[in-house]
């Protein structure tokens, strides 16, 4: 304890004794001790938070280190929980701070281990989690501030069950997609020959052999030029070869074979369509050896080497500059990550690399010693590549491609660490929006614990200069949200014994409605297909921390959500190897809504076209090969929930830093 | 932290610009701790701090670059190895000695840094360092917290940056246009009179938090403190009111201070809290590196913050 009285004086008289005296009692889940975490830690251990649960998976890193202020050199692969609770126990050792290394979405931290706080603050980074601790605090009807930063913006949102909107509630902004046909042939921006190299051309050569043609059928369907997608069909089977050739061990020539087919052959197939190219510049097809030797003109009247720097290379330098200055952050990020993850280049050289503007043979080089560097990959045993901002072979090969594809198009060209910041979307994590919303979260949880709930605010950090921090008023739950308008429950079980039709027959009681049974997105159950009802839960892959979902056939009564709990110790072995919720959970008749909520409600500010896209441009298909989608564990994975469904596919974008960030790769590009 | 990707030349012209001095004094220093941590972080090369007082028990409720063991130590003893161990990149320099704000030394000291940041000062006190800061040419910040309420004060003089031309506009499309902002003194901006505006853009102001702060302000100058509970509750109201009149603000938006607000502030004025000490000194921080950067427009010029929802407005006090 302190032995300083005063300590407390400042606080006592802004919460009031009451308050004050409450908060030292309160127990906190504080789920995250990152960039938010280390801020919000430092904020509710000097208000007086009294019982802090910390957790965290990750360990630090050194590009952590100029904004979690509670690390230091020494504890780079330390725990970031058990760390951030040494160094901030004692700015107040009033309070008491419990560290986990773990992840939230383990089984152990199931409904009735988040039922012992009072309070879950968010400080995530990744969608996943925050989804699941919504997901947790909406069934154990646990209040839950939520907050997330990009840049310079951020958010804080209180969550309370059936008082405000939960995080699901609102659709959240789906990745930027862009019109097929602007990837594939008429690209106008450098981030249309970024997505086509990252996302197309990447998993073209090095990812698993997809279904391209199918992809054109529905194009086709979609109302896709027929004559472009006849073309596209035929660079998708010419794929096939250079694939080949790139796993085959005698690949000295397959770079060159890849250059020829997707700079030169690809080029010269589309300009055969000479109305694609009436309003529009036609692109260059590239000559391999001509660019290697010297003697390759891009275009009449411009050398190639100096057609290759933009003009706006040195006020874009200079901004650079000022922006490493203002976060602190992306210049010494990129410096020290690439010491860290032990690559051979010095950290000064591979700087200046990064931000030099290479030349079209630069380029050509580069495009070369990645794909062998890839290609080698494959032949070693590795079955496919995907991007991933940090793997330097797949930068260079991102970085090369589409410099070389914007070289033919006649676009500006970037720097290997701008591609790096396109592609892996970093938005740089700004030290002082993590403290501002931090501190925003503490006075919202403390509304919730006044029980204030009129005073509850939604606060947006903005760029408006004349609102940087603008309020809203709480929503009511989105009638037709898929997680929090759920009935929860709890039920305690073996799984090793427990038989799914027993349980779900005991949860249903004397009601016999038409039902079927879902884990997550698997189907165990409908009301013609039983044949699961036998099988004991564990054999079904159904365990602690998950949730039964039973849902009525009719859409006429709501969804019963029952968590999976474990049977306590003194449970007699001859009793039913479950226990199940008292009273049983009766779902509300669902209210019809007049109009159906449309699925997806498009992402306007977030959509955009290449001002130059004509016809054909409300077919927008997102061309992410969505490498890292959650893939079903079970047999049914044709059978889907549609709500469950529907929310699979509304990921959207949220950042940021957190090698953890699963989702980085579904992001293109944020304002 | 800055010279893992930039040249020897350009570490060296940041580090002209980022020379930052920071001092506060008097009661509290949540505002200067959030503030300090920031700038250190951030990789400034610089910052002086100047600060004469000791810790007492009451810092610890903010200061968490103290522990029960530094009562009574002057505060920058005990709080720079802990301060410097943010960032080993940061040179941080300490000043206890304070021989007042009038005279040739206090001018030789700014002169010798990029720009000026002071926390929880009075109101003569700012102006006074203000106009120190314009003979000099230098930049100049003030911050503070009253209880959940705080508030930025800057005069950049004439300022340069480059912004976006139009934020609607795809990243890749946007290009970088200069622009200046000309900045009045304190003196000055505290004659704003909210005549031009129309309701809907006074009721966007928070005008209430506006005038509570300048309030308290004025009740420092009068009674020679800042409130102490409640018999200062029917002086500091008043002299709201009549700051509001004087101000000219839309009466259907604000005709008089909400009573309830003066009477928490009555009570809450001297105290600081740990998470509004985050936003402002959050929101200063962030203020003064995109001012050192030439980046972004900075606040222009008078930043209010209510604790009680979360709103932080900016109001230009006798700018265009």
């Amino acid at each position: 304890m302190s032995t300083a009285k005063a300590r407390t004086a400042h606080a006592k008289a802004i919460l009031g004794p009451v308050l004050h005296q409450r908060l030292a009692e309160t127990k906190v889940l504080l789920v995250g001790a990152g960039g938010i975490g280390c801020e919000l830690l430092k904020n509710i251990v000097l208000t007086g938070f009294g019982k802090i649960t910390l957790l965290d998976l990750d360990t630090i890193d050194l590009s952590n280190l100029n904004r979690q202020f509670l690390f230091r050199k020494k504890d780079v692969k330390q725990s970031k929980a058990l760390v951030a609770a040494q160094t901030a126990a004692p700015f107040n050792p009033n309070v008491q701070i419990t560290p986990i290394y773990g992840n939230i979405k383990e089984p152990q931290y199931d409904l009735e281990w988040f039922q012992q706080f009072d309070i879950v603050l968010n400080a995530l980074d990744n969608l996943d989690a925050r989804r699941h601790v919504n997901k947790m605090c909406i069934a154990a009807q646990i209040p839950l501030v939520e907050s997330g930063t990009a840049g310079y913006m951020g958010q804080v949102q209180p969550i309370i069950k059936d008082r405000t909107e939960c995080f699901d509630c609102v659709t959240k902004a789906t990745p930027t997609t862009f019109p097929v046909c602007t990837i594939r042939s008429t690209p106008s921006q450098p981030i249309h020959c970024i997505v086509w190299s990252k996302s197309y051309l990447m998993g073209q050569l090095f990812g698993e052999d997809e279904d391209a043609v199918g992809e054109l059928d529905e194009a086709e369907k979609q109302g896709e030029n027929a004559q472009e997608i006849a073309t596209l069909r035929r660079e998708a089977q010419a794929f096939q070869a250079v694939r080949k050739a790139l796993r085959s061990s005698t690949a000295a020539g397959a770079a060159k074979l890849v250059f020829q087919k997707v700079f030169d052959a690809d080029v010269r197939n589309l300009l055969i369509m000479s109305d694609m190219w009436r309003a529009r510049a036609p692109p260059v097809p590239l000559d391999f050896d001509a660019i290697l030797d010297g003697t390759f003109v891009l275009r009449t009247g411009e050398p190639a080497a100096t057609d290759t720097a933009p003009s706006n290379g040195k006020v874009n330098g200079v901004s650079k500059t000022a922006n490493a200055a203002a976060s602190g952050s992306k210049a010494p990020v990129n410096g020290v990550a690439s010491i860290d993850a032990g690559s051979s280049a010095p950290a000064a050289g591979s700087g200046l690399k990064d931000q030099k503007q290479l030349s079209l043979k630069d380029n050509v080089l580069l495009f070369v010693s990645s794909t062998e560097r890839l290609a080698a990959r494959l032949q070693a045993g590795e079955d496919t590549i995907t991007f991933d901002k940090d793997d330097d072979d797949g930068l260079d090969f991102v970085t090369a491609t589409s410099n070389l594809r914007s070289a033919a198009y006649g676009i500006a060209e970037k720097t290997r660490w701008q591609v790096k910041e396109m592609a892996g979307n970093i938005i740089p994590a700004i030290a002082t929006t993590n403290a501002i919303v931090s501190g925003l979260i503490v006075l919202q949880a403390l509304q919730i614990l006044r029980k204030s709930y009129t005073k509850l605010r939604n606060v947006h950090l903005t760029v408006k200069p004349a609102v940087p921090l603008s309020t809203s008023t709480m929503c009511p739950p989105n009638r037709s949200c898929g997680v929090c308008r759920d009935t929860y429950a709890k039920i305690l079980c073996d799984p090793k014994r427990a038989r799914l039709g027993d349980v779900v027959k005991g949860l249903l009681g004397d009601d016999e409605r038409e039902i079927s049974v879902y884990e997550d997105k698997r189907i165990l159950s409908d009301p013609d297909w039983e044949d699961n009802y036998e099988r004991t839960l564990e054999s079904l892959n159904v365990s602690r921390g998950m949730f039964l979902t039973i849902v009525d056939e009719e859409g006429e009564w709501g969804t019963v959500s029952v968590g999976l709990g474990v049977l306590p110790a003194d449970h007699p072995a001859d009793a039913p190897p479950f226990i199940l919720p008292d009273p049983l959970p009766r779902p509300p008749r669902r209210v019809k809504a007049p109009l159906p909520a449309p699925e997806t409600p498009p992402p306007l500010p977030l959509k955009r076209r290449a001002p130059d896209d004509e016809g054909g441009d409300d077919d927008i298909i997102d061309l992410e090969p969505t490498p890292k989608r959650p893939k079903l564990k079970a047999a049914d994975e044709g059978i889907k929930s549609p709500s469950k469904k529907r929310r699979l596919d509304e990921d959207g974008l949220i950042l940021m830093e957190g090698k953890d960030d699963v989702l980085d790769d579904d992001i293109i590009v944020i304002d | 932290m800055i010279n893992a990707t930039l040249t020897e030349e350009e570490v060296g012209r940041l580090d002209r610009q980022i020379r930052v001095w920071g001092f506060e004094a008097q009661q509290r220093l949540g505002t200067a701790t959030e503030v300090i941590k920031n700038i250190v972080l951030s990789g400034v090369g610089r910052l002086v701090i100047m600060d004469g007082d000791e810790v007492i028990e009451e810092d610890l409720g903010s200061g968490f670059f103290f522990r029960d063991e530094d009562v009574g130590k002057k505060r920058v003893d005990a709080a720079k190895d802990r301060i410097e161990s943010l960032n080993p990149l940061v040179t941080v320099e300490t000043i206890t000695a304070f021989d007042g704000l009038e005279g040739p030394g206090f001018d030789a000291t700014i002169r010798g840094v990029d720009l000026v940041c002071v926390t929880d000062w009075d109101r003569d006190g700012l102006i006074r360092i203000n106009e120190a800061c314009r003979r000099q040419g230098k930049p100049f910040y003030a911050g503070g917290t009253y209880g959940v309420l705080g508030y930025i004060f800057c005069d950049l003089l004439k300022h340069d940056y480059v912004a976006p031309h139009d934020r609607s506009v795809p990243k890749e499309a946007q290009k970088n246009i200069k622009l200046s902002a000309t900045y009045p003194p304190l003196s000055d901006a505290l004659t704003h009179r909210w005549s031009s505006l129309t309701k809907r853009q006074t009721k966007d102001l928070n005008p209430a938090v506006v005038f509570a702060i300048l309030a308290l302000w004025e009740h420092q100058k009068v009674l020679g403190q800042l409130p102490t509970g409640p018999d200062d509750v029917a002086e500091l109201e008043s002299m709201a009111n009549a700051m509001i009149s004087a101000a000219d603000v839309k009466k259907q938006v604000l005709e008089t201070i909400p009573s309830d607000l003066i009477q928490t502030l009555s009570e809450t004025a001297r105290t600081e809290f740990s998470p509004v000490c985050a936003i402002v000194g959050g929101m200063l921080a962030q203020d003064i590196l995109k001012t050192l950067a030439a980046r972004d427009p900075p606040i222009a010029n008078f930043f209010t913050f209510d604790g009680n929802t979360g709103a932080g407005t900016v109001c230009r006090m006798s700018m265009p």
